[in-house]
């Protein structure tokens, strides 16, 4: 199904349409107090976008170093080209330690990978430890339809049913009391999991470390308490100093939830030491892919300054309206209308660049200033060329074009155009609007279309003329 | 050819890499490495311990001060009744030594487990930029400390308040030269929004911090 399809049935879903108007202002207006305080905005801002182009300018050397700084800390680097050897990696380290259950912290690699089902199939329980994720998971494997807020498309209503039905335990209406249960029915899961997997917000150069963000204390979890750790991470993440690791953590959580700082943020580096009492035998960073590397030095190499924190999607009218799971993979809003066709290839997301309004939102609030509608540009130009585009468009804008070329041809067709939108107003007493358009009618379906003023322009003009 | 091989090859492609660029490449990048540079930071100037303050109270932790370690104990133990919790908890190894039993505290000095109620740490340093306590890792100071207990109770020496993320860092290369297993950075209790976006305090780690400062006078 395409993104046209999906999003109109997310348009007629009432309680979704309910959900949607509920959460978007939260994020919206709690991002405009954050980045107040903040005395140069915009100059973190530049800052950031420099630090993260110096990496992807030298992808390679940064790449080499990180690992060689990891490996010296003690931990193991691997690579993988793709979701598939992702999971291979995975599993294969898992059979090395004995692993029987994976607790992971949120990971939008392990979604490319569908690493849960490879998990699942090879005798391993993971269990998703993020609230949202873990609803997602109990919800039958739903996928996430927002990068940072999973079930930005729940209500409590829906989540609540979903715990009883689930826990066997008597439903709860308030959010405080479904926040504690989770809490109760995981925790006993962290205590006795052998594996942790978690995704990476930026790994460091320097020092070979990742840095993990969150704010429910899963992702310290994950890394503390089983003997292995296992970090998926793409090959674009990499930032160069702890210096460097300041500037975007000043960004990160303004831009994504608004809050000044997350409550817990943390700079893990090697294995535990021998007398210490917690924290991971076994650190494995696994370097992905999956569609990025092709990206690097070519035109749209500006969407791997990405730092996934969701502002461009909060801020989405296209996205507001319809939500993530229109968008079909595992990144919604303009940031996923751009990655998953580079990711996936073209062809198989053809409507996704068209599924935005280029109102340029999402450019005014990215934190590295990832120009995303020029991007979106971008694609519908390559689909132009692919020959990509469905043929009754490539038709009409070829019969366009011809006509262009021929100005007293053009110059006749506008004036019976004008002529026929003039007719389709024609509604007994008032001439201004078009309310079914023939050419177009689901243009109509929503609104009303103005009618013209009864002359071409080129008329005008050449009245005008006349009596000048 | 392996993924490695594969992946950083078509990188390379992509940018054009060859032995010559390379090599300035490498040395532009090791001369980056050595300088640091900053990025702009907010201005965080005057009271560093009551900015701390302030910013650690807008994170919904709570916040107490004494003039002395010796006084930990009963400030801890003000809290707790206050809170009417329990008065037992795990500490750090290196907070062993407090009086913490003639504040009518049990206090053990071991990792923390699931049952723990209270968790008792010190810290590394602390952000007055955003409220931030800077623990981190090693057999003395253990990470789960903080993490396991409903309660975490930090104690925070005022001269150990610095003012950005930046300057952490400095003081920890400083002082330590290596970075330790785990440098955690935590700001207010454990926290949510997944469901409808509404905040709830006491995800999967504590419910409450309370921060101790200890103004050591000189």
């Amino acid at each position: 199904m395409h993104f046209k399809a999906r999003a109109g049935q997310k348009l007629a879903d009432v309680i979704l349409q309910d959900n949607l108007k509920k959460a978007k202002s939260k994020f919206v207006d709690r991002r405009a107090t954050a980045i107040l305080d903040l005395d140069d905005f915009e100059a973190t801002r530049d800052s950031a976008t420099a630090l993260r182009d110096r990496v992807l300018n030298d992808l390679d050397l940064w790449l080499e170093k990180f690992e060689q700084q990891a490996a010296k800390s003690g931990a193991s680097v691997l690579w993988a080209r793709d979701g598939a050897e992702i999971c291979w990696l995975v599993i294969d380290i898992a059979h090395r330690h004995g692993v029987k259950k994976a607790i992971k912290s949120k990971s939008m690699l392990s979604e490319e990978a569908g690493l849960n089902q490879a998990l699942e199939t090879a005798g391993i329980q993971p269990v998703e430890t993020d609230l949202g994720e873990y609803i997602l998971q109990i919800s039958d494997n739903e996928p996430p339809s927002h990068i940072i807020a999973p079930v930005f498309h729940k209500s409590k209503e829906e989540v609540s049913a979903l715990f009883a039905r689930t826990h066997h335990l008597p439903a709860k209406d308030d959010i405080q009391a479904l926040t504690r249960e989770a809490r109760e029915v995981l925790r006993p899961h962290f205590l006795s999991a052998e594996m942790g997997i978690s995704g990476g917000n930026f790994l460091i150069a320097e020092t070979g470390s990742v840095a993990l963000v969150t704010n429910e204390g899963n992702g310290r979890m994950v890394t503390t308490l089983p003997k292995v750790h296992v970090v998926i991470t793409g090959i674009e993440k990499v930032i160069p100093t702890l210096e460097d690791l300041a500037t975007l953590m000043r960004l990160l959580p303004r831009s994504a939830t608004g809050q000044s700082i997350s409550n817990y943020f943390s700079l893990l580096t090697g294995a535990k030491q021998a007398a210490e009492s917690d924290g991971p035998e076994h650190l494995y960073f696994i370097l992905v892919d999956n569609g990025r590397a092709d990206l690097v030095g070519g035109e749209f190499a500006e969407m791997l300054r990405c730092i996934r924190c969701g502002a461009c999607m909060n801020h989405c009218p296209v996205y507001q309206a319809v939500g993530g799971h229109a968008y079909g993979w595992v990144y919604p809003g303009p940031m996923g209308a751009v990655l998953t066709p580079l990711f996936t290839g073209m062809q198989n997301a053809l409507d996704l660049p068209q599924a935005a309004t280029l109102c340029n939102q999402c450019g005014v609030v990215c934190p590295v200033k990832i120009p995303l509608p020029q991007l979106l540009l971008k694609l519908r130009a390559k689909q132009v060329e692919a020959h990509l585009r469905p043929f009754g468009e490539r038709l009409g804008l070829r019969a366009w074009a011809w006509l262009a070329l021929h100005p007293a041809l053009y110059a006749l067709a506008t004036r019976i155009g004008v002529r026929y939108l003039l007719w389709l107003a024609r509604d007994g007493k008032r001439n201004d609007r078009i309310r079914v358009l023939g050419v177009a009618p689901e243009w109509t379906l929503g609104r009303d279309f103005p009618a013209p003023e009864g002359k071409t322009f080129r008329e005008l003009y050449a009245a005008r003329k006349e009596t000048a | 050819m392996s993924s490695r091989a594969d992946i950083l090859g078509r990188i390379r492609a992509g940018l054009g890499r060859d032995d010559a660029n390379a090599v300035a490449g490498r040395s532009a990048l090791d001369a980056y490495l050595a300088a640091k540079p900053q990025g702009p930071k907010p201005k965080v100037d005057g009271d560093l311990l009551a900015r701390f303050r302030e910013k650690s109270e807008q994170l919904s932790s709570t916040v107490d001060a004494v003039a002395t370690p010796q006084e930990v104990p009963q400030a801890v133990a003000r809290y707790l009744s206050a809170q009417q919790l329990p008065a037992q908890a795990v500490c750090w190894p290196e907070l062993a030594s407090l009086p913490w039993q003639q504040a009518g505290i049990a206090v053990e000095a071991r990792a923390a487990n699931s049952s723990d109620l209270l968790g008792i740490t010190g810290c590394y340093c602390a952000l007055a930029e955003t409220g931030t306590l800077v623990l981190c890792s090693s057999p003395n100071t253990p990470s789960a400390a903080s993490l396991l207990p409903e309660t975490h109770i930090a104690i925070v020496p005022a001269g150990r308040i610095v003012s950005g993320m930046e300057e952490a860092w400095q003081l920890i290369r400083r002082e330590t030269g290596e970075l330790p297993r785990a440098v955690n950075f935590i700001s207010g209790p454990s926290r949510t929004g997944d469901i409808e976006q509404t905040i709830v305090l006491g995800a999967h780690g504590p419910y409450r911090v309370h921060i101790v400062i200890v103004n050591t006078e000189k």
